[in-house]
């Protein structure tokens, strides 16, 4: 290639560059390339740590793509990964609408501000593991959710929660809504707060009302930090497990098995390890296929 | 002004409603705590939303030094599984700072890197359950199962890519004058980096490392795949505690729950401001 003559800073720049960045480099091969070569490896076999063979000798089971297909009529792979997107689907829009419209209370100036603001902000910094805990108090049968709802409609209440197909996954998706509405608050609030005041003033002193310049100007001028908010919202809810597990471990049943909890399960209870590989790398290339896409499309815009 | 005023109560009475809502699960939790054993199951009329008498026996209990009769010393007190929380988070934060800012300086400065800031971002985006198997793999071949240096290392992997975007949003935004100056004066590039601009970075180094740490200090599903015994974590040893006797023991569940959210709570208000640029990777600048 013909570069441009290099003045002596410009090539000292760009060693001490390439050796800064070396280090997480190592560690992305390490952990990303070195990882996806040996489940593509393990996932063509039919290989478990049970067998006591090494994973080197895996290929002595070798079964080419048996795994894949097995995968395709695995009901119950379908299942918890139909259940991912039920809880990706109920809890974003919740999210999203309960943090937007905090964040608009939050806008202006009033008393209390940053004491409430701060008070808003813990749930999402408890550990997932330990908020899981939390709602699994809460959601026992004699626990306090069914005092408070025996308190407001006056009838002794107390449901199962928790032993309940449909009502324990309702249960996982409040407590994901209680911990993580704050972070659509944060992140849409940093975005209202960046729109510039003088076009609001100009747009009440021209007699818009407050729906008006919500719609035509706070909106449009937001529209980029929804869209990273939903998208963050998004793949996070795609790997929930800490929360989630504390509180059913995916019980009862299967009734709360998310994408994540079923591949914990498998690998551990049954130890089915290029089984799971197989799983696990179909996740990965397909995520990494919407995201590659997702990326393109906002480039273009 | 009545025409103001409505707005404001209802202001008030919605954010009042929303701190309700945030606020009760925290707060049982802290409640159950301090509750005694007799309380910790109790429904219907005898369900108190504060311990009617409050007893410091749960945290004694986990750090075995308990004096009920009910609660029998366990196997092992959560001394070791809170040093092994703190060993790993800590040095997992050292891991990911270090390499993480010496590859944004890298890229924000000398445009070096091709598509590590991409790859960085997929990382994020991948469940680490879909790659934990090779990675359970890896650390039983290389000896780093169960140890607290094992799960430092990979909590330095798994926040490289927080540590990476948070410094090179700052990198991107300081000045380049002033390096420019001592450039001229003579230093050397790497001078510049250490003597220069580091120094000027401190402060969003720190919040950033802070940031890292309570998302390594969070961390429940790695711990548990990666530590059985010796070093398993404050969260994956809450979840193993139960005795046959009572069952789960909610109150000591609690009360390692409580000393476990109080870090990050404290550092995360400390941090507020970064928040967003954290979790976003910088794509919003506050």
């Amino acid at each position: 290639m013909a570069a441009a003559p290099e003045s002596p800073l410009d090539a000292e720049g760009r060693r001490l560059g390439t050796w800064m960045a070396l280090p997480t480099q190592i560690l992305l091969v390490f952990i990303v390339v070195f990882p996806l070569l040996m489940q593509l490896y393990i996932s063509m076999t039919d290989w478990s740590p049970l067998y006591g063979e090494s994973w080197i000798d895996a290929w002595r089971s070798w079964n080419g793509f048996a795994n894949y297909v097995d995968v395709m009529s695995d009901s119950r792979f379908w299942s918890a990964l139909w259940r991912t997107l039920l809880v990706i689907l109920v809890c974003v829009p919740a999210q999203f609408l309960l943090g937007l419209g905090l964040a608009i209370l939050f806008v202006d100036e009033f008393r209390g501000k940053r004491l409430f603001y701060s008070i808003l902000l813990i749930p999402m910094m408890v550990v997932p593991a330990v908020a899981g805990y939390m709602f699994f108090m809460l959601f026992q049968s004699g626990g306090p959710i069914n005092d408070i709802l025996s308190a407001l409609t006056g009838t002794r209440v107390s449901t199962a929660w928790l032993s309940d197909p449909t009502l324990a996954l309702i249960a996982v998706m409040i407590a994901d809504i209680w911990q993580w509405t704050p972070l659509m608050f944060l992140i849409l609030l940093a975005g209202l707060i960046g729109v510039p005041e003088d076009q609001l003033k100009a747009a009440t002193l021209l007699g818009a009302s407050w729906w008006q310049r919500f719609t035509t100007i706070m909106l449009p001028r937001i529209r980029t930090v929804i869209v990273i908010a939903l998208v963050i919202r998004t793949v996070e809810i795609f790997k929930i497990f800490d929360n989630l597990y504390i509180m059913t471990g995916g019980g009862p049943g299967v009734a709360t098995e998310t994408i994540s909890v079923y591949i914990y399960k498998v690998t551990l209870q049954n130890l089915e390890w290029s089984y799971v590989a197989t799983i696990a790398l179909i996740i990965l290339v397909s995520l990494s296929v919407i995201t590659a896409f997702g990326l393109k499309l906002m480039e273009r815009r | 002004m009545t025409a103001r005023l409505w707005p404001e109560i209802g202001r008030y009475v919605l954010i009042f409603a929303a701190l309700a809502i945030t606020l009760v699960p925290t707060l049982w939790m802290v409640s159950m705590a301090f509750k005694p054993i007799s309380e910790w199951t109790a429904s219907g009329e005898a369900l108190t939303w504060w311990p009617k008498e409050p007893t410091l026996d749960n945290f004694r209990f986990i750090f075995g030094t308990s004096s009920s009769e009910l609660l029998v010393a366990l196997e092992k007190t959560a001394w070791r599984p809170i040093l092994a929380s703190l060993l790993s988070a800590t040095f997992g934060t050292i891991i990911a700072m270090l390499c993480g800012t010496a590859a944004a300086y890298a890229v924000s400065r000398f445009r070096v890197g091709g598509n590590l800031p991409l790859s960085l971002i997929q990382l994020r985006i991948f469940p680490p359950m879909a790659v934990l198997i090779p990675v359970m793999i890896m650390w039983t071949f290389l000896d780093l199962t169960d140890t607290w240096w094992g799960l430092a290392l990979i909590y330095g992997i798994v926040t490289l890519p927080f540590s990476f975007w948070l410094m090179k949003t700052f990198f991107d935004e300081m000045p380049r004058e002033i390096e420019e100056a001592a450039l001229v004066e003579g230093c050397s590039r790497l001078r510049v980096f250490l003597k220069i601009t580091f120094p000027m970075m401190l402060a969003p180094f720190a919040s950033s490392a802070l940031f890292v740490f309570i998302l390594n200090w969070s961390d429940y599903l790695i711990a548990l795949l990666l530590t059985t015994k010796d070093w398993v974590t404050i969260p994956v040893y809450m979840a193993s505690l139960s005795s046959s006797m009572t069952g789960q023991l909610y109150g000591a569940k609690a009360a390692l729950g409580l000393i476990a959210a109080l870090p990050p709570v404290i550092l995360g208000i400390a941090i507020q401001r970064y928040l967003v640029r954290g979790l976003t990777f910088g794509a919003l600048k506050q």
